[in-house]
């Protein structure tokens, strides 16, 4: 009994996560299904995009400044010891759009934005709004999930873009600061060693995250069960797997991606 | 006309109902009664088609909602008023909002006799001068019968209510039984009720059922069923603390 109990658990566990993954993978073809023709509720998208994108643009630039400056202050000491101080644009800039940008703004929004999504459509399902909802003859994918996923594709991919140019404004002071690197070296070796392939990346990372945190909070909010402790378990769940998701993914289309 | 046939429905493991069987002809005023968990709430779900079940057929004014496409079963749905356990008010919606969004929904009215119908309804449920208020502002009592003027704002040909006196002191919960069965005898519309007010559901209805763990082990008019010999109706009634066998 004690031999199995560890096969059994790990078996549990594996048998869960396929259920999660399963019923996400459900949820966006039910999404995709109801984007071709677009079938979403408009009013709904633009109370979204105020909520989720607008309203997250002061933490995400908050992010996105200290990230600069601990940029800078981490590469101080090789810069310093190899006197790359001419390079400092560059690495700054690759480190930034390609990685550090998409993945931690990623996380900040899924800490805001999808943990709020999570509560909000589980509170929903176990307060039978959602049920509401069918009753009234309104699709709840169409009406809830679908503008809360293009919401969050367009906000992140917005966010991203401004957070990288925020996180590389306050490298560049930092810089110039910390290590006397001058604002023009810093931005013709940033613009010449950058290819706009680079760019892509960050906003095919985007806009995969913002998919990633989409359908796990709506995924989880929407099978939310057992009242209010119900709800900070899919909070809770919706927060973590997005993380793993958003690592996951990075990990591999880094890997495609070059 | 509800007919539902030997209807199964398990939820992990757990049978919410097991093989029940229950008729509401046209224009009923029907009361569900039954011990807390004994599967009243899932099947008012399971009788407007928000939940499936594993086994047995639904049909709603001629539609097998069980095999029925998406379409047939929007159809019925938008016949179907809903009054939820948990009032299912949208928190984002004053108490005007929520009444008049099942007629923006569902109806081709225009503005201004959509808001004269749904203050018509605010008013019948006795909550005028409530009409911008949000329902996070409300009491228990008053959310109910704003999730009542809503579920019944466009004179559906189905309401079901779901405890629609739950948690309500006995004068608000008389109260709120009285405006089901005035809205039943003024549309003449088919109404089930879940309550959990035994008396106060035997004093309204016109039909009665007894649900038992997963199923209807009695059903008749209210007089009848009170002179029931079953064992499960008596010990029932008696927890209710309702005199079985006599008048009420």
């Amino acid at each position: 009994m004690s031999l199995t109990r560890p096969i059994r658990r790990v078996g549990r566990v594996f048998i869960d996560a396929s259920y999660e993954i399963g019923g996400a993978a459900r949820l966006l073809a039910r999404i995709f299904r109801r984007l071709v023709p677009p079938d979403l509720d408009i009013p709904e998208l633009r109370r979204c995009l105020l909520r989720m994108g607008y309203r997250s643009l002061s933490i995400m630039i908050a992010t996105a400044f200290v990230v600069g400056i601990i940029l800078v202050i981490q590469a101080f000491v090789f810069v310093d010891r190899y006197g790359l101080r001419s390079q400092l644009g560059w690495g700054a800039g690759f480190t930034t759009i390609r990685e550090l940008g998409p993945v931690l703004l990623a996380l900040m929004f899924s800490g805001r934005v999808g943990a709020y999504t999570a509560a909000e459509l589980g509170t929903m399902e176990v307060t039978d709004q959602v049920d509401g909802l069918r009753c009234l003859a309104i699709d709840p994918i169409s009406y809830l999930v679908v503008p809360r996923f293009v919401a969050m594709v367009i906000s992140l991919v917005a966010l991203t873009i401004i957070g990288n140019t925020v996180a590389l404004l306050s490298a560049s002071v930092m810089g110039d600061i910390m290590m006397d690197v001058d604002q023009h070296t810093f931005w013709s070796n940033l613009f010449a060693m950058l290819t706009p392939w680079d760019y892509a990346t960050s906003i095919i990372k985007a806009a995969l995250f913002g998919a990633i945190i989409a359908v796990t909070s709506c995924h989880y909010g929407l099978t939310t069960t057992g009242g209010a402790p119900g709800v900070g378990r899919s909070v809770n769940n919706a927060v973590v797997s997005s993380a793993v998701a958003i690592f996951v993914v990075d990990y591999l289309s880094t890997f495609v991606m070059g | 006309m509800i007919n539902l046939v030997n209807i199964h429905r398990t939820f992990d493991g757990e049978k919410a109902l097991d093989g029940l069987t229950l008729f509401v002809p046209r224009g009923t005023l029907l009361g569900i009664i039954g011990p807390g968990g004994c599967g009243k709430s899932t099947l008012c779900k399971v009788a407007c088609g928000l939940i499936r079940p594993d086994m047995g057929a639904v049909v709603v004014d001629g539609v097998d909602l069980v095999r029925a496409d998406r379409k047939k079963l929007l159809a019925v749905q938008r016949n179907c008023g809903v009054q939820f356990q948990n009032d299912a008010l949208f928190e984002h919606m004053t108490v005007l909002a929520n009444v008049e969004y099942p007629l923006r929904r569902l109806t081709d009215l225009g503005r201004g006799e959509v808001r004269a119908r749904a203050m018509e309804r605010v008013a019948m449920v006795g909550l005028s001068g409530f009409e911008d208020r949000y329902p996070n502002s409300l009491s228990g009592g008053q959310r109910r019968r704003v999730a009542l003027a809503r579920a019944c704002v466009t004179d559906p040909l189905i309401l079901i209510c779901d405890d629609p006196t739950a948690g309500l002191d006995p004068v608000t919960s008389r109260r709120i039984l009285d405006m089901i069965a005035g809205i039943r005898y003024q549309t003449g519309n088919t109404v089930i009720v879940v309550s959990s007010d035994v008396p106060g559901m035997l004093s309204v209805c016109e039909r009665a059922a007894l649900m038992w763990s997963g199923r209807i082990i009695e059903e008749g008019v209210p007089a009848d069923f009170m002179k029931s010999e079953r064992d499960e109706v008596k010990r029932f009634l008696d927890d209710a603390r309702l005199p079985f066998g006599g008048d009420r």
